[in-house]
């Protein structure tokens, strides 16, 4: 059997962090600059009890609703998040239950970010291709802006929470060919890191607010970028996992109908896109509404590619993640959903 | 290229009249010298010099001319 993406929905929370809101806040940058600098005018942010899960309940169920299918035809979810629920139990547990998946169903977590899709999709390749599921819920989540501190524009601007909900299945025809690259280099964990929180160090309570040499600042318990790091880890890395996956395809990038690389930040995204020589309609740009969505970025915007026009019924696309880790992952599929 | 036509390309980039920086300058003193600076002084050296800058290089800088020493003897004096 071989694997099929059907379709993708996605979720976002209600409540927008516009441009202007951020200018009014921070001094010296104006929604335009900050727009000119990102490529992003807003972002959607999780109310304050609203959870990563509760957006991927209302993907997953948007999802199924339009296929038209039963929530107990799936018999296995992969959830990707970095904002789980719970340290334990297994938040893909709770959602089997609040989507009414059936009991013989298998359900786990996995904790990637930026990569988080594509490594998704190679899970999902494998446990059907292997007869261990015949109808696959992919959901990525995230509510980053909880990590954030308000005080730390820097990333503030960058991200946004948002989730996707990707169905694929078994059949005679395949979407998720391959191949696919991989890479991780832990020596950049530290560049993009919430440091406390975890087991490693306790979430510290009434932790100090250090502020940075660029006017930001943060405390030990809210999530930290070196912006500048993890731009020269994508310079460097992006396309040589590129080239790895055209030469292990057998292909050339001219053979490439569309690339979808995780939406990061705009400036990123043109500087690659150039030192790739890639044409700019081949190229997705998808994060002006919605900012970084971490996992979700690469789904989202192969939705919005697809709305728009841009990604077509059999279309060759090459869909690059990477991001914290540091993680990454490439790797090609062919386009054919059922119904758009 | 040469070290001035590589500080043109970076006012460019960062919106910077023309001539505007000098080398011996120091970057703490540059209005619009944050981190997205630096992020384009990476992208600027990747582009056209094809060299890889880190952050922690930049981050030890304290002047222009500090800066450009980073790109080493592909940029001429």
């Amino acid at each position: 059997m071989k694997a099929f993406l059907t379709a993708i929905r996605t979720a976002l929370p209600q409540a927008i962090l516009d441009n202007n809101q951020l200018a009014a806040e921070y001094e010296g940058w104006s929604a335009e600059k900050i727009y000119s600098k990102t490529g992003i005018r807003t972002r959607h942010i999780a109310a304050p009890d609203e959870c990563a899960s509760d957006l991927a309940v209302r993907a997953a169920q948007s999802l199924m609703a339009h296929v038209d299918m039963d929530p107990s035809n799936v018999d296995y979810l992969l959830y990707c998040t970095q904002t789980p629920d719970y340290i334990l139990p297994t938040t893909a547990c709770v959602l089997q239950h609040r989507l009414g998946l059936p009991l013989c169903c298998g359900a786990l977590d996995f904790n990637l970010g930026c990569s988080g899709y594509v490594y998704g999709l190679g899970l999902a390749k494998a446990l059907i291709e292997t007869g261990q599921a015949r109808t696959l819920l992919l959901i990525t989540a995230d509510t980053y802006s909880k990590l954030i501190n308000p005080a730390d524009k820097s990333v503030r601007t960058l991200f946004g929470d948002g989730a996707a909900a990707t169905l694929i299945v078994a059949a005679e025809e395949e979407s998720l060919t391959g191949p696919f690259v991989y890479g991780t280099d832990g020596a950049g964990a530290k560049n993009l890191i919430v440091p406390s929180g975890g087991m490693r160090q306790a979430a510290v309570p009434e932790a100090q607010l250090v502020p940075d040499d660029s006017g930001n600042a943060r405390t030990v318990n809210d999530l930290y970028m070196n912006g500048a790091e993890v731009f020269n880890f994508t310079l460097r890395m992006v396309p040589e996992a590129v080239r790895q996956l055209l030469a292990k395809a057998g292909i050339e990038s001219q053979a490439i109908d569309l690339f979808v690389f995780h939406q990061a930040n705009r400036f990123m995204l043109d500087h690659l896109r150039r030192k790739l020589q890639i044409p700019a309609d081949k190229f997705v740009i998808a994060m002006e509404q919605v900012g970084n969505t971490v996992s979700s970025s690469i789904p989202i915007a192969l939705q919005q590619a697809q709305e728009q026009g841009q990604l077509k019924p059999g279309a060759l696309v090459m869909l690059v993640g990477f991001g914290v880790g540091y993680s990454w992952g490439a790797t090609l599929i062919r386009w054919a959903p059922t119904s758009s | 290229m040469s070290r001035s036509e590589f500080l043109r390309a970076l006012e460019s980039e960062l919106g910077l009249p023309a001539q505007s920086l000098k080398q011996n300058q120091e970057l703490a003193a540059i209005e619009s010298w944050d981190s997205m600076a630096a992020v384009q002084f990476i992208a600027l050296a990747d582009e056209k010099i094809g060299i890889n800058i880190s952050g922690d290089q930049i981050a030890n800088a304290k002047t222009i001319d500090e800066l450009l020493s980073l790109c080493g003897d592909r940029l001429n004096a």
